[in-house]
């Protein structure tokens, strides 16, 4: 059994889990955080096992990588989950065989979970740091026969003797007692093959709780097209809202897959010079950056601190630097700056003539210079300074990236912090600080902004099904519409006051990465009634978004954001691709699946064509056609 | 963004679809929107992502509902600019008469344009040229009218004009044109077909009068 060669089967697996109970050989990972696994060894008497083993760095930035770097996620994703890399570490995990484990307990709302020997002692406990232990349970009671302990309520006993007059009573209260006679393998897939008859109701989370158990499966059966069909009707069934009740065969994970309630999470008071300055020790060093991030989350930054906030904000000073280290790295980057702009000032007539893309550049910067934000006093009328310094910073901005240059949309990035620093290199190395978190909407293929726009429907779909099958059936599923919102953070939306505020907002990571997706999801969750009742297809829902503009109440929209965070966070059927989005770990369950199951639609944007090009194209084309 | 026009035609007019084409800075969004309301705005933004606004014109007493499509013109949104060629009746190409390489360019959004609007009979398509920012000194002027027109004969366009969005010169006639020459390639392709009915529709039958809240009385 200690061979590393031997078949595995990963019956379940979860991310996030941390050790509080062990035996003492494995004393070394307590209060670690890791894997959590049921694996079956068919070639060993089916012996079951539970496994732990700590968190797998490789893996880890591996997803990482994954989720920014390309639009085809899905893709990707599939492939990391159908091909684990072989775990030659196995000998290494925490091991209990199943066998010795004669009951288990769940307490900490249904977060902690300890399993116990038969003398009743405690042999290992793990804690879910991320969601519960709802999954884990019901795929035990799927190989196990449990019974609730008529002592404890959350103590399930596990049946092992075959003649216990309990079992055989249980048994016949249990439909799928057919089921439970098989390999667990056989069993998965029977759950599988059965899948279409289940309530409708059931499916979605039922999904979730599927997947855990297919991509675990010895063939990677997902791959075989006729699950693929059996998904994909049941998909359809979804569609057609069949409504057949079957009996409580699968009443272990049926049932209705609902949010919690949106609750109100009112905005708080601008972080306060007095509060900057408390956060500060002698040094300048900021101690509790997070404790700043929470509070200007909340609240955004007064005016008055805003301007040096936002310094630390887009990486140009260091929370953790003394103000002697500031001023040394202070007078470093200023240099440098005038460095490469002196690069491009030097740069010969002849030079220029010789260099086209050079040329180019510097032709659309001059056009969209004299395009950005003109009606605001500090760069309206002709001949404004402010311009040429606006102008001289995106100049440089494309020495300093050569390879990204200058994209349409960048000068309204640069604009409300050239406004706020006033200062031309301070505004260029916090401006290099904003691309450098968004840099990827303006990548050479758009990648960037497609994985988002599809990420929008992912977490459309996951927050409102309804609405996202309205959109699909309105050819407006690629999420178009929200482009402009995305590639400059709605700042063509919002007045200058208001971008400010909502953009330090996002900055902070808080609660969530992608936190302004959700910005997105709140502000499309107030407008949905007036698509749906006017019916609104792809060219007028295209239009009323665009015609927002102005119209945008932004605190209301964060408060809204944040409480719609918050039910998603707190959804039982938190699927890994929703996780995935908003950076959470993901449980396993990954793939394809979620993506439908959060939604059926998206897979004209993901799934049909050659490349992903090509299939987001044409769902665009189909869009308005 | 400017300019309150009706989302829907209010009325069961044909519906064109006009798609203006054109580096950055040519005038496109100054064109639309001098056009649809009558309007200049000298600083207003670059466009982001796609914009349309739909207008009334008439001609021989018929009336058209023109929706006309304004995109980004960097190369880099390429890909989200070309779904949206797809089903144009009209493609309006812009350069501007003082930027050479934008006249230059004109082959490439043509090419582009065929491409990706999936014409087969590019002969027949109604294409107009507009040189816009007539309104600059003679020192500015980079394309002359001649060469305009050498480009537009090699190209077998018929049609070609030269604009000023900022002083309100012949925009309406180049909306008016491109129309003109649109009904011209219809009745050649088929003159037994009615030209209405494979335009698509987005009016809900509301009301046959004519509700003139759509900005912009035509100026003919
Ligand atoms: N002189 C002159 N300038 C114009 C005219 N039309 C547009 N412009 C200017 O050209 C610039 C680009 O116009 P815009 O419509 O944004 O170009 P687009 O990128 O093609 O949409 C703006 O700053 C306008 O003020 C025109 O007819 N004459
Ligand atoms: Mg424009």
């Amino acid at each position: 059994m200690e061979d590393n060669q031997e078949e595995v089967l990963e019956i379940f697996t979860q991310d996030g889990v941390l050790i509080t109970t062990a035996p003492a050989t494995y004393i070394h990972y307590l209060n670690n955080v890791g894997t959590l696994l049921i694996v079956e060894y068919p070639n060993s008497n089916l012996t079951r096992c539970i496994e732990w083993k700590p968190l797998d760095l490789t893996i880890d930035s591996d997803v990482q990588d994954q989720e920014w770097t390309v639009v085809s996620t899905v893709e990707r994703r599939r492939t990391y989950s159908g091909s684990l890399p072989v775990d030659v570490n196995r000998s290494k995990h925490l091991k209990i065989n199943m066998n010795d484990i004669k009951s288990f307990r769940v307490s900490h709302k249904n977060q902690k979970l300890t399993f116990r020997d038969g003398k009743g002692d405690n042999v290992c406990s793990f804690i879910f740091q991320h969601g519960n232990c709802d999954g884990l349970i019901a795929v035990l009671k799927g190989i196990l026969k449990t019974i609730v302990s008529r002592r404890d309520k959350h103590v399930y006993c596990i049946l092992d003797d075959i003649k216990n007059p309990e079992r055989q009573q249980l048994d016949k209260s249990f439909a799928e007692l057919n089921l439970f006679q098989e390999q667990s393998s056989a069993y998965v897939w029977k759950f599988v093959k059965n899948f279409p008859n289940r309530p409708y109701e059931a499916t979605m989370e039922a999904f979730s709780k599927i997947t855990d158990i297919v991509y675990r499966g010895p063939e990677h059966r997902l791959m075989d097209s006729e699950v693929h069909n059996i998904l994909h009707r049941s998909l359809e069934a979804i569609e057609n809202n069949t409504t057949t009740h079957s009996h409580d065969e699968y009443e272990l994970i049926a049932h209705v897959p609902r949010l919690p309630a949106l609750k109100e999470y009112p905005r708080g008071r601008p972080l306060s010079f007095e509060q900057w300055k408390a956060l500060q020790d002698s040094e300048g060093q900021v101690e509790d950056v997070e404790a700043v991030k929470l509070v200007i989350f909340r609240g955004g930054i007064s005016s008055n601190v805003r301007k040096e906030v936002w310094k630390y904000l887009l990486d140009y000073y260091r929370w953790k630097c003394s103000h002697a280290e500031q001023q040394n790295l202070i007078k470093q980057r200023n240099e440098e700056y005038f460095i490469m702009k002196l690069q491009w000032r030097s740069m010969t007539k002849i030079q220029e003539d010789n260099f086209t893309d050079y040329r180019e550049r510097k032709s659309l910067i001059e056009k969209d210079v004299n395009r950005t934000d003109r009606t605001l006093d500090y760069f309206a009328g002709d001949n404004n300074p402010n311009l040429q310094v606006l102008y001289d910073i995106l100049m440089t901005y494309a020495m300093y990236n050569f390879d990204l240059g200058y994209v349409q949309g960048m000068s309204d990035l640069l604009s409300p912090i050239l406004y706020l620093m006033n200062n031309e290199v301070e505004a260029f190395w916090c401006f290099v600080g904003f691309m450098n978190k968004v840099s990827s909407n303006f990548d050479m293929d758009q990648a960037g902004m497609k994985e988002q726009l599809q990420h929008l429907h992912t977490l459309t779909a996951f927050y409102d099904p309804e609405f996202a099958n309205y959109l699909y059936k309105h050819d407006s599923a690629n999420m178009f519409f929200c482009f402009r919102w995305l590639l400059v953070w709605f700042k063509r939306e919002l007045s200058q006051q208001d971008v400010m505020r909502l953009w330090e907002v996002l900055w902070t990571d808080l609660p969530c990465q992608n936190f302004h997706l959700l910005i997105c999801v709140a502000i499309l969750d107030t407008e949905k009634n007036i698509l749906m009742e006017n019916n609104y297809g792809f060219t007028e829902i295209l239009k009323h978004i665009n015609d927002l503009s102005g119209n945008i109440d932004i605190s209301t929209v964060i408060s809204k954001a944040e409480g719609m965070y918050n039910q998603i966070v707190d959804a039982e059927h938190l699927t890994d691709a929703v996780r995935l989005i908003i950076g959470l770990p993901i449980l396993g369950n990954t793939s394809i699946v979620d993506s439908k199951e959060a939604s059926p639609d998206i897979s004209d944007l993901t799934t049909n064509g050659d490349t992903d090009e090509v299939s987001y194209e044409n769902a665009l084309t189909h869009s308005f056609l | 963004m400017s300019g309150r026009v009706n989302m829907r035609p209010t009325n069961k007019n044909a519906l064109l679809k006009v798609v203006i084409l054109g580096d950055g800075g040519v005038g496109k969004s100054c064109l639309m929107n001098r056009f649809v309301s009558n309007h200049f705005d000298e600083h207003s933004f670059h466009t982001i992502g796609v914009e349309f606004l739909n207008k009334d014109i008439e001609i021989d007493n018929e009336s058209y509902t023109l929706q006309i499509w304004d995109t980004a013109g960097q190369e880099r949104f390429k890909t989200l600019r070309t779904p949206f060629y797809r089903g144009s009746d009209i493609c309006m190409l812009t350069y501007a008469i003082d930027d050479k390489s934008s006249f230059r360019n004109m082959n490439m959004w043509k090419n582009e344009f065929l491409y990706y609007a999936d014409i087969k009979e590019n002969s027949s398509f109604p294409f107009i040229v507009v040189g816009n920012k007539s309104d600059v000194s003679i020192e500015e002027r980079e394309v002359s009218q001649l060469e305009l027109e050498t480009w537009c004969n090699e190209n077998g366009i018929a049609s070609c004009i030269e604009t000023s969005a900022k002083n309100a010169s012949n925009v309406q006639e180049a909306f008016k044109m491109a129309v003109q020459h649109w009904l011209r390639a219809e009745s050649r392709a088929d003159r037994t077909e009615c030209t209405y009915s494979d335009t698509v529709d987005l009016s809900k039958k509301q009301s046959d009068v004519r509700n003139s809240c759509c900005a912009g009385a035509t100026d003919d």
